[in-house]
């Protein structure tokens, strides 16, 4: 019983490898295009990076925070969107798969719904532009803030990536849940998303109570970003926090995708396909 | 027990209304009103193991929706489907191995990649045997010249390879059921002629069934032998081709090419018209009159110089039933009795 549980994961496994193939591919195919979109994608964030450091530097440091730790902070967002991207473009492209079509593809196929969406995509330009930000201001920022790189902290760190990259796919997925009502949610999507998103480049502490509730409990990209910094930094205003939340971001992430895959899967009874577009 | 049985099948959509206009649009933005449309109303059939069968109707009459709910990509609102013992939806996974589909108007193979791309994945997804994919990919080649084309990219096929390459996509697993979705649309005649002998030839040996929906009755008339018509969400008519052609196709056309202008002709039974001075249609039912007693009436009596003899193609049968021209007899095998005069009674 055993052996077949694990032949069933090598045969994912492998599967999801030649849809990586196929996929790799195809970015090859047009080359140049593909690497103007990474290259696109970088300058779009470097330049948000470079706006927020000029704004910066006239306050030199706000509640504490040096413009180097703001940084750091700054890179677990685009690190872990990065890795985010890389596994789960299928879930950010989800409900464009319902309004063209593919998603009626992948039911006709004797395979799991979630594994078809994740692994039918990938976009190494997004990967790339974002986790190229990620890693030029964790290399210029992780020295200068003092953090010491033993087995226990890469150990955090690990985790709290892969525990960011699931509550953002959580969030995408929550989003992609209404495509099975109403079609179209890109712009749901982007005004929660993306103005959350803006929200944790800098530490929660300096927001009104009411908007580090939200960034705790409702778009909890206090977990993404903001926790996970702290665990290095201990800045003074982790006092304003219980102490616990520095370790939950797997435990959210985990919890939130358990969550919507179940509100997902309520939502698949009413999918009612893409109109008339196939047959 | 049939391979395929579908009982009192219904679906429902809600669809949002939406009023005329920009003020329309900005109070149906603010106020959602929905109405709840039946596309399939209570749909019963039953098909064999090695049946082919048509599924015929004018756009949006529910035929799309069924083929949806026996595919496993919708979920019925109520009645049940059992294809082979499984439930498409609730055994979706478990149907989907054993099932193929062909969408005539959308492909499965990558656009950007060589259609042997796409074989290979399918061949992993399917968990196709080294054997069988070896043997199917030569057959394919044979029967449909797939081979010339394997290493091509999709978006440089032209639409007939494309299709071909479509239904061996299909084929990869060996189904035991098929559905096609208007596999010969944009089509040219010698492309169709192809797809439907390679289609014949897959029923033939390897006694896979299949469904199909389509506009051309040409595809019908040469694939299937029953024809299921949907309208309106009911089934009208579900029997052979050959029976609607033999109870509403009686009347015959017989033209007539004359050397000189004949003048006024009366016969029994016949109605004249002219098509022009020396050129008259006949038109008859075949019971009462005799083409042959005709003919040979014609050409003692007149100069002839051509004749040409017309029955009418099922296409224009099946337009007339569409259009509400055709009452059905009730007495025709296939006709859902319960149904007309349900609609009858509907239009009263």
């Amino acid at each position: 019983m055993e052996t077949k549980g694990t032949n069933k994961i090598a045969e994912f496994i492998y599967l999801f490898f030649i849809y990586s193939k196929l996929n790799t591919k195809i970015m090859l195919e047009y080359k140049l295009d593909r690497f103007l979109l990474a290259f696109a994608v970088f300058f779009r964030e470097i330049i948000s990076v470079v706006v927020m450091v000029l704004i910066l530097t006239r306050f030199v440091h706000i509640k504490g925070w040096e413009m180097n730790e703001m940084l750091f902070l700054y890179s677990f967002l685009f690190l872990s969107y990065s890795l985010f991207i890389f596994f789960f473009t299928g879930i950010r492209d989800f409900d464009d798969m319902v309004y063209n079509g593919e998603f009626d593809r992948f039911l006709i196929r004797p395979l799991g719904l979630m594994f078809q969406i994740i692994s039918s995509r990938i976009d190494y330009c997004a990967t790339v532009g974002h986790g190229a930000v990620g890693i030029i201001l964790l290399l210029h920022t992780a020295g200068s803030a003092g953090i010491e790189w033993n087995a226990r902290n890469l150990l955090y760190y690990i985790t709290a990536l892969i525990g960011g990259a699931i509550i953002q796919a959580s969030l995408f997925m929550l989003s992609s849940c209404f495509s099975f009502w109403a079609v179209k949610t890109t712009n749901l999507r982007n005004l929660i998303f993306f103005n959350s998103r803006r929200f944790a480049g800098y530490p929660i502490s300096f927001y009104p109570a009411v908007i580090q509730k939200m960034l705790i409990f409702i778009v909890p990209f206090a977990f993404v970003s903001y926790f996970p910094a702290q665990f290095f930094l201990r800045k003074p205003d982790i006092e304003m926090f219980w102490s616990g939340y520095l370790y939950l971001t797997p435990v959210v992430g985990a919890a939130m995708f358990a969550l919507v895959y179940a509100f997902w899967r309520l939502g698949l009874k009413s999918y009612s396909s893409s109109g008339n577009s196939m047959y | 027990m049939a391979f395929i049985s579908v009982e009192n099948l219904v679906k429902d959509y809600r669809i949002n209304s939406r009023k005329k206009g920009l003020l329309g649009a900005i109070s149906s933005f603010l106020i959602r009103e929905s109405i709840l449309k039946r596309a399939v109303n209570d749909i019963s059939f039953t098909i064999e193991k090695g049946e082919m069968v048509g599924f015929i109707g004018p756009n949006g009459a529910g035929k799309s929706t069924t083929v949806k709910m026996l595919t496993g990509i919708l979920v019925p609102t109520s009645g049940s489907i059992s294809i082979g013992g499984l439930s498409p939806y609730r055994d979706r996974k478990k149907n989907a191995s054993r099932m193929g589909v062909v969408f005539g108007q959308r492909t499965q193979l990558w656009w950007d990649l060589p259609v042997s791309d796409t074989f290979d994945l399918l061949r992993y997804i399917y968990k196709v045997p080294e054997k069988t994919f070896k043997h199917n990919m030569e057959m394919f080649n044979d029967m449909l010249g797939i081979g010339d084309f394997i290493n091509q990219a999709t978006r440089q096929l032209s639409l007939g390879q494309r299709m071909r390459a479509d239904i061996a996509a299909a084929l990869l697993h060996d189904p035991e059921i098929i559905f096609f979705d208007e596999p010969t649309i944009g089509l040219d005649v010698v492309a169709k002629e192809k797809i439907r002998e390679f289609i014949r030839f897959i029923n033939r040996e390897k006694g896979v069934t299949m469904l199909f929906t389509t506009h051309d009755m040409a595809d019908i008339e040469k694939t299937c032998n029953r024809m299921v018509i949907i309208d309106n969400g009911v089934i009208i008519y579900d029997g052979t081709t050959n029976e609607i052609k033999d109870r509403y196709g009686r009347e015959r056309s017989l033209i007539v090419d004359f050397g000189e202008n004949p003048g006024d002709i009366c016969l029994e039974g016949v109605t004249i018209c002219g098509e022009g001075e020396k050129k008259k249609k006949f038109t008859f039912n075949k019971s009462e009159v005799q083409v042959s007693s005709l003919i040979s009436r014609l050409t003692q009596e007149y100069s002839v110089l051509d004749l040409t003899i017309r029955e009418p193609e099922i296409e224009s049968i099946i337009r007339e039933i569409y259009e509400g021209g055709i009452d059905f007899d009730k007495s025709l095998s296939g006709i859902c009795q319960e149904v007309v005069s349900e609609q009858r009674s509907l239009q009263n």
